[in-house]
């Protein structure tokens, strides 16, 4: 008998260890992460020293003027090149400072460390922000669910933020900025380029960093980690947009294997195409389209990346039961804590002011003010054209609607937020407005895929939308040089940057159609085919009576309201 | 001794104290409570899709007295609860076998 029991208890304890995910796929990450610490001086390569105290990080070749010219002549110039008189003449002025002003030249070496000191700063602290985004996503979605997955859905975001940053640690970071890191943006952050090589391609063509894996090696320097830590938190915010569109019915293993996806590869893999000094940045020189594929902050790259593959989730697990009747009229899940909604969406709105300034990667870049001003009106011409849509079409302001509204303000701002004037993101913002109503109403009524919190549409639409609109709306006033194209002069000024449709460059407009499609397309494309793959192999939903209780106690065994158990509760 | 039972709006709750107390009514028990009446349910839209409220909430207030004090309880809860507007609520009057007090065992009338 008592053989028997114990019998068991050790099956009972077995199956569960099956069960967990966690406990199986814990160790591996942690054991990955050991391998990777062994193997690091393998890493290390013959190109330039990192320097990870930090102690050589910015000096005179730092130094710049406002205009972000260079204190720093470099040279000597290459006698080939058609204008090395000029260039001769300007080092040879240069040198004969130098040693005529030794002081000078010292005292350009502290400017240059303390541009860089303030630039971490602000590159470090913006990332904190965007961190706390965390909390506000966490928040809205949670309110926006049935209070009988309140524990579940705020799980789901817990663990997002964990396992994604493990897998972005591991390979994600080196994929996305193996190439390019630090000398993406070398005057504000400083620093050595210690990732250099590609992977998958070469030169302009680079498809897929390949150094810096497991953050060892020449990814273990100051300037990069600092980019680390900004870039991390990014794709954290793609990560967990996933959750507002799968959630109620994902089983928690098959969502940690979506976020180690979308740490590792997805995200990465276009984020290196556009940031990384990939092909899709480069398409300015090669394809002679405009300044390449530009986006600033991310309406794509981390937007558009999370919305369409939380499209190709949704598509996969199928709408909520009850969600549609057998008529195919839509059911409504009201949401449970509007409390919940609109402080999330104030903390993102509060997060964005870090996403969108922060990503100059530098406070000496003085167009934060500008970015941070356009960011704000796009939210709330987004908010308040969703709030009078929604009056128009159904007689009340609906509450979450406006929230979605805001974000959707946000997100389309975030590619187009340092190359349009104030009054280009009013507009953005409202069209950000109609097409995050129309999308929603689309997704309900049209093709039917069950989205609870409006995901696909903020994110996923209304990203495509805001990197599109870079093409149209850029004013070329901000981004002279930007993926190297037209440092000296472009369209025929000096000084021009980014410029849109409206502004006289078609090319430019060409060149985001083409990379926001691009964008959806690789998100739900790659998406779809990987879990399509799982969802087969082992079902990525739970089961209809686990669905029908609430997933809190079957996955986690706590509801997220006390009052709600079953059980007595001490007092 | 009879115990009545009145449905009642919640916001209408203070008032209906405040009435009861100036007669003198020394206890009182509330309710949350779900239902519908003459109204039945009403609709709404969330994210563009109607749904239906089907259950309004309401108190429930449980007053036990003696018989002779029923008509002033039942009109100083029609006082303190009538809006005239539908949905205004309902009470019920019933007899009531037996009531004891807990603390000191008293019985009938004198545990009312």
């Amino acid at each position: 008998m008592e053989d028997g029991k114990k019998g068991n208890t050790m099956q009972t304890v077995v199956s569960r260890l099956r069960g967990s995910l966690l406990l199986r796929g814990a160790p591996m990450l942690l054991a990955m992460a050991m391998l990777g610490g062994m193997l690091s001086p393998c890493f290390a390569d013959q190109g330039p020293t990192p320097d990870p105290s930090g102690t050589a990080t910015g000096d005179r070749t730092t130094t710049t003027d406002a205009a972000g010219n260079a204190f720093v002549v470099p040279g000597p110039p290459d006698p080939t090149a058609p204008d090395y008189a000029q260039k001769k003449k300007d080092y040879d002025e240069y040198q004969a400072q130098l040693a005529k002003e030794p002081l000078a030249a010292k005292l350009a070496d502290h400017v240059g460390h303390v541009r860089v000191a303030t630039n971490f700063s602000w590159t470090l602290l913006t990332g904190y922000l965007v961190l706390f985004m965390q909390a506000g996503f966490a928040l809205l979605t949670c309110g926006l669910v049935r209070k009988k997955n309140a524990a579940h859905l705020m799980m789901l975001n817990f663990a997002a933020y964990v396992f994604a940053f493990l897998a972005y640690y591991a390979v994600g970071y080196a994929f996305q900025f193996g190439a390019v890191a630090i000398n993406a943006a070398p005057l504000n952050l400083g620093g050595v380029p210690t990732l250099n090589h590609f992977l998958l391609g070469s030169g302009q063509w680079g498809f897929l960093g390949g150094k810096g894996f497991f953050l060892s090696g020449p990814a273990y320097d100051a300037g990069s980690l600092c980019l680390t830590l900004f870039e991390v938190v990014f794709m954290e915010t793609a990560g967990y947009i996933i959750v507002g569109a799968i959630c109620e019915r994902i089983t928690f293993w098959s969502f940690l294997l979506c976020e180690i996806f979308m740490g590792a590869i997805l995200y990465p893999v276009f984020g290196c195409w556009v940031w990384g000094g990939g092909w899709l940045s480069q398409i300015g020189s090669t394809l002679n389209l405009g300044h390449g594929y530009v986006d600033f902050a991310g309406s794509t790259v981390v937007h558009g990346v999370g919305g369409f593959a939380a499209m190709a989730l949704a598509v996969i697990l199928g709408p909520r039961l009850g969600k549609y009747g057998p008529d195919g009229k839509v059911k409504v899940f009201p949401p449970h804590n509007l409390a919940f909604v609109v402080t999330g969406t104030f903390i993102l709105l509060f997060g964005w002011m870090g996403f969108n300034p922060g990503s100059t990667l530098g406070a000496t870049d003085l167009r934060i003010s500008v970015i941070a001003v356009n960011t704000n009106l796009a939210a709330v011409a987004g908010s308040a054209v969703a709030m009078f849509l929604w009056y128009f079409m159904f007689g009340k302001p609906d509450i979450t609607m406006a929230c979605n509204g805001m974000l959707a303000g946000l997100v389309a701002i975030t590619a187009p937020c340092a190359f349009v004037s104030p009054n280009s993101a009013v507009v953005i913002g409202s069209l950000a407005g109609i097409v995050v109503c129309l999308g929603v109403l689309f997704n309900d009524r049209v093709v039917k895929i069950d989205d609870p919190c409006g995901a696909i549409s903020v994110h996923g639409y209304c990203g495509w939308l805001g990197s599109v609109c870079v093409g149209i709306f850029a004013d070329g006033k901000y981004g002279a040089g930007w993926n190297g194209i037209g440092a000296s002069s472009y369209l025929g000024h000096a000084g021009q940057g980014v410029t849109g449709l409206f502004h006289g460059d078609t090319r430019q407009f060409l060149c985001q159609l083409m990379g926001a499609t691009l964008c959806a397309v690789w998100a739900f494309g790659a998406t779809y085919a990987v879990f399509s793959v799982v969802n087969k192999v082992k079902g990525m939903r739970v089961a209809p009576e686990v669905e029908l209780e609430g997933l809190d106690i079957p996955e986690f065994g706590l509801k997220g309201y006390p009052e709600d158990a079953t059980v007595t509760m001490e007092a | 001794m009879k115990r009545i039972d009145a449905i009642i709006r919640q916001q209408n709750l203070d008032n209906v104290r405040d009435c009861l107390t100036s007669i003198g009514v020394e206890g009182l028990t509330v309710m949350d409570v779900l239902g519908f009446g003459r109204q039945m349910g009403r609709t709404e839209v969330y994210r563009g899709c109607e749904y239906r409220v089907d259950f309004h909430p309401k108190l429930l207030l449980t007053v036990l007295a003696r018989e002779d004090q029923v008509d002033e309880i039942v009109d100083a809860i029609i006082k303190g609860a009538r809006t005239g507007k539908i949905g205004d609520g309902k009470i019920v009057v019933t007899s009531i076998d037996e009531v004891v007090r807990i603390r000191t065992g008293e019985i009938g009338k004198a545990a009312v």
